[in-house]
C-alpha cells in the first residue's frame, strides 16, 4: 500500500464504524493517471473513504489477462487486474465512463474503450461490489450535473455537492499545474495530496536522478503505459540511468496542443490529439534529441495515430523517432536493450555530424 | 477522364460503379480481394491496425496498379478507427510513390465531391447526379433481393454449389445491366436463376444462424472465407444481420425500415452497451438478443483482431449468451487465420447445434421467411 491513501489502519477502522463512512475503490489503471486527485477530492467531499489498488505487479496482470478477452490491449488488461484487487475489500467499485472530455464545435470522443468499460466491468466479472459509473460526457451533459447525479448517490444535495466540486476542481487544477513542471504522476498525486504523509513505495519512476545528463529525450505516449513501472519496465528511470532527461507529454501545456494541432486537423480522439500534438511539438524543438513513441499492442487509436505521426508529423530535419510497442509478454531486456540502442545511436550521430572534412575511413 | 477506384466490400462495388460510371467516370474494379491481397495490405500497413484497413490498402494497392488514378473512400471522425482509413491509407500510398487524387467522402465536404464530377458528367450536373443515384439505388436493391433469395435456397439445394453458381451469374447479370429497365429484367432474369435451383425435398429442415459482427468481417467474403456460402453448403441457413444495402443506404436516411431498425438496435442493446462506441455494437448485442427470441439455434460472432467496439461486445456477449440460452461462436479474424482453422471450428459449432436441436424435442414451428 502506498502513502497517498491509507493514513493508517486503526483511522480507517475508525473511518468505516465510527464515522460510517463508505468505502470507496479506485483502480490505479487508465484514468487514475488523469484524473485520481480530482476523484479522490470529489468522493471524500461527499463523505466517502476513497481506497486505491495496489501497484501493478505480476500477480495483479496476471489475474487481469485470464479474466479478460484474449485481443483487448494491455490497459484494459490491467485494468481488470486492478478491480480484481480491490474487489473483496471495498464497498464501492469507481468507474469512470469518459465518452467526452473536451468540449469543442466537433464531436470529440475518447477511446471506444473508455467509453464501454463498465459496460465490459458489469458484464464480465461477477461477485464485484456495486459500481459507481460515473459518466464524464462534457458535449452532452456538463461535469456539474454529472457530480451531482454521484451526489445525489451519496445523499448530498445543493451547497455540499458544490463546495465537493469545487475543491475537486481546484485539486485538479493544481494537478495538472504539478504535471507541466515535469512531475510524474505519481509524484504529482503525492504532491499535491501531500496531507496523506508517508513514505512512498520504491519501484515508482524516479527521473531525478541524473548523472550529467547531456541528452534530452521526449516520451510521448499514454500516461497509463509510460508511468505504470511495471508495464514500461520504467522507461524515464532507465533513460535517466543512461544520462537522458526524459521530458513527459505531460509537460506539453494546452495551449501549445491545439497550436500544432491546428496542422493536422481532422481527429476526434480526445488523447490522440493530445499525442499528435505533443509529438508534433516535440519533434520540432531544437532542444530535444529523439522522442520516444511508447504505444500499447492491439491500441486501436495509436495504431492510427501512430502511423500519423511518422507520416505526416515526421519530416527529415526532425529529431529520430523510434517507437516501441508494449504488451504484457514485453520483457525487461527487450526494452532496455531498445532504449539503450536508441540512445547510443543519437549520441554517436551527434559526435559525427560536426567532423569536418572527409571521413577517416 | 477520371478513372475511379474504391476497395472492395461484398458485392457493394455493384452498385458503387453504376453510381460513379453515371457520373461520367471510368471505374477500376480491382479483382477481389484474395490472401495475396491482404498479405500485400498487411505488408505495408501499421502493425496492428484492424485487418480491414489491410485489406482495403491492398485493394487500392492493386486499382493502382490496373491504372486508376483517382480513390475514393469514406472518411469521418468516428470513435471507430474506420473514419480515419482513407486518410491514412493515401498517405502510405503516395509515400510508396504512386500518384493520384483521392475522394475523402466526409472530409471533403459534400460541395467538393459534388462539384469533382461537373468535368465528366455528361450535360447537367445536378441531373447526372440524380441519375446516378436512381441507378445506385435500384442496384442496391436488385443485389440485396438476390443474396436474401439465395440464403433461403442455398441450404435446400440439391446439386452442391448450384446456388452459389446462379448467384454469381444473376449478380454479373445486374452489374452489366446499363438502365434502370435493364437492371429490373436482370433482376427477374437472375430470380428465376435462382428459382430453377434444384431444391432437395427430404432435407432435413435447416439449422438456422444469425452472423453478425463488425460489418466488414461479416459481408466481405475474403476476410470471413466466404462463410455465408460455407454455412450454406454444410446445410445450414445463415443470416446476417446486416447488409450492404443497408450499409449503404444508412447513412443517407433514405430508407426508414433501416432508420428504425437502428433505433430500435441502440433500444435494446441499452441495458448492455449504454453509450454509442462508433461500430455496429448495437448491432451486435440487440441482433443475438433478437436471434434468441426468434428461435435461432445459434449465433456467429465474427470481428477483426483488434477491433475496438466488437471486442468490448466479445466481453458483453458471454452474459447475454446465459442470459438469453442462445449459444455463440466467436470468431476472430486475422491476416495470420487459416481456413481449415476456421471450417473445423465451424463444423464443431454446426454439430452442437445439431445435437442441441435434436435434444430439445420436437419444435413442430413451421419455418417462417423474414
Amino acid at each position: 500500500m502506498t502513502s497517498l491513501v491509507p493514513p493508517t489502519k486503526t483511522k480507517r477502522l475508525f473511518n468505516y464504524i465510527i464515522m460510517n463512512m463508505v468505502k470507496v475503490g479506485i483502480p490505479r489503471a487508465l484514468s487514475y493517471y488523469r484524473y485520481f486527485p480530482f476523484w479522490k477530492v470529489l468522493l471524500e467531499g461527499l463523505g466517502a473513504d476513497v481506497v486505491v489498488s495496489r501497484h501493478t505487479g505480476k500477480r495483479l496482470l496476471e489475474d487481469g489477462v485470464r479474466h479478460c478477452v484474449d485481443d483487448i490491449c494491455v490497459p484494459v488488461k490491467l485494468f481488470y487486474g486492478h478491480v480484481l484487487d480491490l474487489a473483496d475489500s471495498v464497498d464501492h467499485l469507481f468507474i469512470s465512463r469518459l465518452v467526452s472530455v473536451e468540449k469543442g464545435e466537433n464531436d470529440t470522443y475518447t477511446c471506444p474503450k473508455l467509453i464501454g468499460l463498465p459496460d465490459m466491468i458489469k458484464s464480465s466479472l461477477s461477485g464485484l461490489p456495486p459500481i459507481i459509473d460515473f459518466v464524464v460526457d462534457v458535449q452532452n451533459t456538463s461535469l456539474k450535473s454529472s457530480a451531482k447525479k454521484l451526489a445525489g448517490s451519496f445523499g448530498v444535495t445543493g451547497a455540499g455537492a458544490r463546495r465537493a466540486l469545487d475543491a475537486a476542481l481546484d485539486m485538479e487544477r493544481r494537478y495538472q499545474a504539478e504535471l507541466l513542471r515535469g512531475t510524474t504522476p505519481e509524484d504529482a498525486i503525492k504532491a499535491v495530496l501531500s496531507n496523506g504523509g508517508g513514505n512512498g513505495s520504491g519501484s515508482r519512476p524516479d527521473p531525478g536522478s541524473t548523472r550529467g545528463a547531456d541528452l534530452n529525450i521526449a516520451l510521448v505516449g499514454h500516461e497509463y503505459l509510460i508511468f505504470d513501472p511495471f508495464i514500461s519496465h520504467n522507461i524515464p528511470r532507465k533513460l535517466a540511468r543512461l544520462g537522458a532527461n526524459a521530458s513527459y507529454i505531460t509537460q506539453v501545456p494546452a495551449a501549445v496542443i491545439d497550436r500544432e494541432l491546428e496542422r493536422y486537423p481532422g481527429i476526434s480522439w480526445t488523447y490522440e490529439k493530445e499525442l499528435l500534438g505533443a509529438a508534433s511539438h516535440f519533434l520540432s524543438r531544437d532542444d530535444i534529441d529523439g522522442v520516444l513513441l511508447v504505444v500499447g499492442f492491439a491500441c486501436g487509436p495509436d495504431s492510427i495515430i501512430g502511423e500519423i505521426i511518422t507520416r505526416e508529423v515526421r519530416t527529415e530535419k526532425s529529431p529520430p523517432l523510434m517507437t516501441l510497442v508494449l504488451d504484457e509478454h514485453t520483457g525487461e531486456a527487450g526494452v532496455a536493450t531498445r532504449v539503450e540502442a536508441f540512445v547510443d545511436l543519437i549520441r554517436r550521430s551527434r559526435t559525427r555530424i560536426p567532423a569536418p572534412g572527409p571521413e577517416p575511413e | 477522364m477520371m478513372k475511379v477506384s474504391f476497395p472492395h466490400m461484398g458485392n457493394a462495388y455493384i452498385a458503387l460503379s453504376a453510381l460513379l460510371s453515371n457520373l461520367g467516370a471510368e471505374v477500376v474494379i480491382p479483382s477481389r480481394p484474395t490472401r495475396k491481397t491482404i498479405d500485400i495490405g498487411a505488408l505495408h500497413a501499421p502493425e496492428f491496425v484492424c485487418l480491414p484497413f489491410k485489406v482495403n490498402l491492398g485493394d487500392n494497392l492493386r486499382a493502382l496498379q490496373m491504372g486508376a488514378d483517382t480513390l475514393a473512400m469514406v472518411s469521418g471522425t468516428w470513435a471507430c478507427r474506420f473514419g480515419y482509413y482513407g486518410r491514412v491509407q493515401h498517405q502510405i500510398l503516395r509515400d510508396a510513390g504512386f500518384d493520384f487524387d483521392s475522394i475523402l467522402l466526409g472530409r471533403d465536404g459534400i460541395g467538393d465531391v459534388y462539384n469533382k464530377f461537373r468535368q465528366t458528367v455528361d450535360g447537367n450536373l445536378a441531373l447526372g447526379w440524380f441519375r446516378a443515384f436512381r441507378h445506385f439505388k435500384r442496384k442496391a436493391e436488385a443485389v440485396d433481393k438476390l443474396e436474401i433469395e439465395s440464403r433461403w435456397i442455398r441450404p435446400l439445394e440439391g446439386k452442391h454449389g448450384s446456388a452459389s453458381f446462379a448467384l454469381t451469374e444473376g449478380l454479373s447479370l445486374i452489374h452489366e445491366a446499363r438502365s434502370l429497365g435493364q437492371i429490373d429484367r436482370a433482376l427477374s432474369e437472375a430470380l428465376s436463376l435462382l428459382g430453377g435451383v434444384e431444391l432437395d425435398k427430404d432435407r432435413e429442415e435447416p439449422l438456422r444462424i444469425a452472423v453478425l459482427g463488425e460489418i466488414y468481417a461479416v459481408l466481405e467474403p475474403a476476410l470471413n472465407f466466404d462463410i455465408e456460402r460455407r454455412l450454406g453448403e454444410m446445410g445450414v441457413m445463415s443470416y446476417p444481420v446486416m447488409s450492404v444495402y443497408k450499409w449503404l443506404f444508412r447513412p443517407l436516411k433514405t430508407d426508414p425500415r433501416i432508420t428504425l431498425g437502428e433505433h430500435r438496435a441502440r433500444r435494446v442493446a441499452r441495458p448492455y452497451v449504454a453509450y454509442v462506441l462508433g461500430g455496429e455494437e448495437h448491432q451486435t448485442i440487440a441482433g443475438t438478443i433478437g436471434a434468441a427470441r426468434a428461435g435461432y439455434d445459434g449465433v456467429l460472432h465474427l470481428y477483426p483482431f483488434t477491433c475496438m467496439p466488437e471486442n468490448i461486445c466479445r466481453t458483453i456477449l458471454p452474459r447475454i449468451e446465459s442470459e438469453f440460452d442462445i449459444p455463440v461462436l466467436n470468431l476472430c479474424l486475422d491476416e495470420h487465420a487459416s481456413p481449415i482453422g476456421v471450417a473445423t471450428r465451424l463444423e464443431a459449432f454446426v454439430d452442437l447445434l445439431r445435437q442441441r436441436r435434436r435434444r430439445r424435442a420436437p419444435q413442430g414451428q413451421p419455418l417462417t421467411r423474414d
